[in-house]
């Protein structure tokens, strides 16, 4: 019953929608601003419709209607409530049902605001994320329902919407498969739709974009509308990205966070190109240029997010994140192809009309820099293309499959970063419009001066490796000369308001939130390296069998192995074993490690857990591979060091916080003129007093 | 103004061929791998053709040293695709190994191993890492694979002593039990 409910509620939305783009699109043809409201109200309908749909979903899903095959196939009894709701992403289907729900609570929440600020726009940001979101629901509706029932036919199980016939009755697993223990981490519950918010929330840049091409207003308005939108798009993608990180740091056991594969290349190719635009978009705003690319980086981004999706979810691309066999693949196919020629022929179409209005004056001025900051970002989205696409080209001309591994990411990939490091550090200083070597010579070199005088000194205490004092010479350069804008502006202030310095700095800060946020930004990129050249440079690791009291050495490390137990928890439904060693290091005691192996009955696959120590210089990281399971005499474990790697962690935090802070809305202008007259007037009044 | 002096030029059309001409290249290139992927790989049922394995020097079969798969016609196949760069067969190459200890003394089941895109010093240091004894060899020119139309590594197909597929395991073995749990199903 609940379950024909659901399904009928996501086809009630799918026709809305489909309304919705067609009312608006002959509404701004025919100039009927009825027919628009109506599109617009049409629109405003299928968020309340998804949601309904949604918790339908969600209530099986809590309360274990395994006659669901959906249900059956990502939850068991014994799963807790909070991963029954999250179970809701977990599953192909239900993860377009949640995609689409955040298409639609995107969609209503720019039609509910300033629509008549927006008029000449929105009636096509409708058609466009109208179009978008047909499609999703075209593709539940049709392909991937997660409301599809078991049924008992002549002794067969077979899944189908409705009653396959007469003689059918309603077939109910007595437990479902669950989830695999692997996802059961907190990084892996929320990665996932952080990436699809990161995803769906480009879809209103894109709309806008599309908007703006088709109605001819070319200048900057729809880069200003949807500023925020990339924004906070971009948060959600990084934040994505930097959590799976984490969860494959912490759970699959190789002490490695990112390994180059499709899926994770396919969502790491829209950031890099959101990237690119949140920089050139600044660009066109304060200097008027760079509209070609700026419309080119948006339908790329866009592009990139329905295709990278395509690509992974048909099983085109293989890899460990791929989804179940899918039939979804030719119609998705069809949408891909819909989405890449609309967008590139409306490009040609108006690009005579995106002409820059002023010319570049220098090859040193911020412009030419944020632009060279472009051209590295799309190097490395060619370098990421071609890993991911020339498998298939292989493939398709000498049957032959030839895979690009990791290698060949990070060699074509390095001096790329390395660039961006040394721009990130240079770029901030220079000046729009004009800038020379001596401008920024002048303003560079006292941190030019810190970062040689750092490099020298982890030569001679750290390291000789050249790429790690490379690495590390462009991360001092962008801290002290990040540092030194912060220092800088807010002296300038302090001087000139005669404020406090940090009061100077906060009030410098609060005035510019996307500057000063953005130089946040920069300095947890610059933390995060650190974290990355100390792993991909200096890990060490090792594996051995030992008897209990014997030991195993790394580096300074020594790991000796005490004791072993392994139990049920009936209740969690699964067993685990513990081993316990203690941590020496140069032979000073420095405590106790557990790691262990989780069995899950349910699924009966095993989870292992790392015992970790973790400090800013290094982190040591055990698993325990195997052990003896009758005499309990012998363990093999295997153990990495993995020097710095909590910078990346400490910079993601950073990250986060700088996101946060030029994310921010600032205060009116207009209202701050108000505020502050408001306190004056009262001031004087209860001076009067 | 400098936008009304500079005449409006729009692209010119040597570069929107080049522009389509790429998109429907891509298009046509996914097309096709797509629709080959549909295909999915060899089904639990299927009758496996022949298909010949060189053998690494050092894991000879009977001094052979490449096998056929109907050399092993009357004994139960596993046959296990992975690769030395390949992080999930890591996870599962010392129970593939513990498995094979079981069962090499009853001569009723082989192991094979199928090193999938690979560079042969790379895969003998992880032949040696993880101690492995069972036949393994390199998948010359991606042949098994395609006749297998394998996703990716690690995959691993049970094979019946008739050469027909009863199993197949996408991903890695998480313990010993679930590879001897498969190989009973079929074991006379």
């Amino acid at each position: 019953m609940l379950a024909e409910f659901g399904y009928g509620v996501l086809l009630v939305s799918f026709v809305v929608t489909i309304y919705s783009g067609i009312a608006a699109f002959y509404g701004v043809r025919s100039k009927s601003s009825a027919l628009v409201e109506s599109a617009r109200r049409a629109q405003l309908l299928t968020f309340p419709l998804i949601t309904i749909s949604s918790l339908t979903l969600i209530y099986l899903l809590i309360n274990n209607h395994f006659e669901v095959s959906f249900v059956y196939e990502v939850t068991s009894r014994s799963m807790p409530t909070y991963l029954k709701v999250t179970a809701w992403w977990g599953g192909q289907a239900g993860s377009l049902v949640f995609w689409s729900w955040l298409l639609a609570v995107f969609t209503s929440a720019v039609t509910l605001r300033k629509w008549d600020r927006d008029a000449e726009f929105l009636p096509w940001v409708i058609v466009v994320s109208s179009i978008t979101l047909t499609f999703f629901l075209g593709m539940i509706v049709v392909f991937e329902n997660p409301f599809t029932r078991f049924w008992l036919v002549n002794g067969n199980v077979e899944p189908s919407m409705f009653k396959p016939a007469a003689s059918a009755t309603i077939f109910t697993p007595n437990d479902g498969q669950g989830l695999n223990p692997l996802l059961r981490h907190p990084g892996m519950i929320i990665h996932p739709p952080m990436l699809y918010l990161g995803f769906v929330a480009y879809v209103i840049p894109y709309a806008f974009a599309m908007a703006a091409l088709i109605t001819g207003r070319t200048d900057d308005r729809w880069t200003r509308i949807t500023r925020r939108w990339s924004l906070w798009a971009w948060l959600f993608l990084s934040l994505g990205l930097v959590l799976g990180g984490r969860w494959a740091y912490d759970v699959l056991g190789w002490g490695g966070y990112w390994g180059w594969d499709p899926v994770e290349i396919a969502a790491f190719m829209p950031w890099l190109t959101g990237t690119a635009l949140l920089h050139s978009v600044m660009i066109q705003e304060k200097r008027g240029m760079l509209k070609h690319w700026n419309m080119i980086l948006v339908i790329l981004t866009y592009s990139l997010v329905i295709f990278g999706t395509f690509l992974t979810r048909s099983g085109v691309l293989s890899s460990v994140h791929s989804f179940a066999n899918s039939p979804i693949g030719p119609f998705f196919m069809g949408f891909v192809t819909l989405t890449l020629v609309s967008s590139i022929a409306l490009l040609i179409k108006r690009w005579p009309e995106l002409k820059s209005e002023t010319e570049m004056k220098s090859m040193l001025s911020r412009e030419a820099l944020f632009l060279l900051n472009n051209l590295l970002f799309m190097s490395i989205l060619v370098v990421c293309f071609w890993g991911v696409i020339s498998p298939l080209i292989s493939e398709l001309l000498t049957n032959q499959k030839i895979t690009v591994g990791p290698p060949y990411y990070e060699r074509a990939t390095g001096p790329l970063f390395a660039g961006l490091l040394f721009l990130m550090a240079v770029a901030p200083l220079s000046a729009w419009g004009h800038s020379t070597v001596q401008t920024l010579g002048r303003a560079l070199w006292k941190s030019a001066l810190a970062a040689v005088i750092v490099t020298v000194i982890l030569f001679v205490t750290y390291t000789q490796n050249f790429y790690a004092l490379l690495g590390f010479f462009l991360v001092a350069l962008i801290l002290f000369a990040t540092g030194h804008e912060f220092w800088r502006g807010a002296r300038a202030r302090q001087k000139a308001q005669n404020e406090n310095f940090f009061v100077a700095l906060g009030r410098l800060m609060g005035r510019n939130h996307r500057r000063y946020g953005g130089y946040i930004i920069h300095i947890s990129m610059a933390l995060m390296a650190i974290g990355i050249l100390g792993i991909e440079i200096f890990q060490t690791e090792t594996q051995g069998t030992v008897a209990a009291g014997e030991a195993l050495n790394l580096g300074d490390y020594t790991v000796e192995y005490r004791e072993l137990a392994s139990w049920d928890s009936p209740g969690e439904g699964v067993n685990y074993t513990r081993a316990v060693v203690d941590i020496y290091e140069n032979g000073v005691y420095l405590g106790q490690l557990y790691p262990r192996i989780d069995y899950y009955f349910d699924s009966q696959q095993n989870m292992t857990i790392p015992g970790q120590r973790s400090t800013l210089r290094d982190d040591l990281y055990i698993l325990l591979v195997d052990w003896q399971p009758v005499s309990s005499i012998g363990a093999t474990f295997k153990i990495y060091v993995n020097p710095l790697v909590n910078w990346l962690w400490l910079g993601s935090i950073t990250f986060l916080l700088g996101l946060i802070f030029a994310a921010w809305p600032e205060r009116d202008p207009a209202d701050e003129a108000v505020r502050r007259k408001v306190t004056r007037d009262n001031r004087q009044a209860s001076a009067a007093d | 103004m400098t936008e009304t002096t500079t005449p409006k030029r729009g692209v010119s059309l040597w570069v929107q061929i080049v522009i389509w001409a790429f998109i429907a290249a891509l298009l046509v290139l996914v097309g096709v791998i797509l629709n080959k992927r549909q295909q999915g790989t060899v089904q639990p049922g299927d009758q496996i053709p022949d298909f010949t394995l060189p053998l690494f020097s050092g894991y000879e079969y009977e001094g052979q040293s490449e096998v056929k798969l109907s050399d092993f016609r009357g004994k139960l196949v596993v046959l296990n695709f992975w690769a030395s760069w390949c992080k999930p067969c890591e996870q599962e190459a010392a129970e593939l190994e513990e498995a094979w200890k079981m069962y090499e003394d009853s001569g009723k089941v082989v192991f094979l191993g199928a090193d999938y895109v690979d560079t042969e010093p790379e895969a003998r240091a992880y032949l040696k890492k993880f101690g492995i004894t069972y036949y393994n060899g390199p998948d010359m020119g991606t042949r098994i694979s395609q006749l297998f139309r394998i996703r990716g590594v690690p995959e691993t197909y049970f094979i019946d002593p008739d050469g027909v597929l009863y199993y197949v395991k996408v991903g890695p073995f998480l313990s010993v039990d679930e590879i001897t749990s498969i190989i009973e199903q079929k074991l006379p």
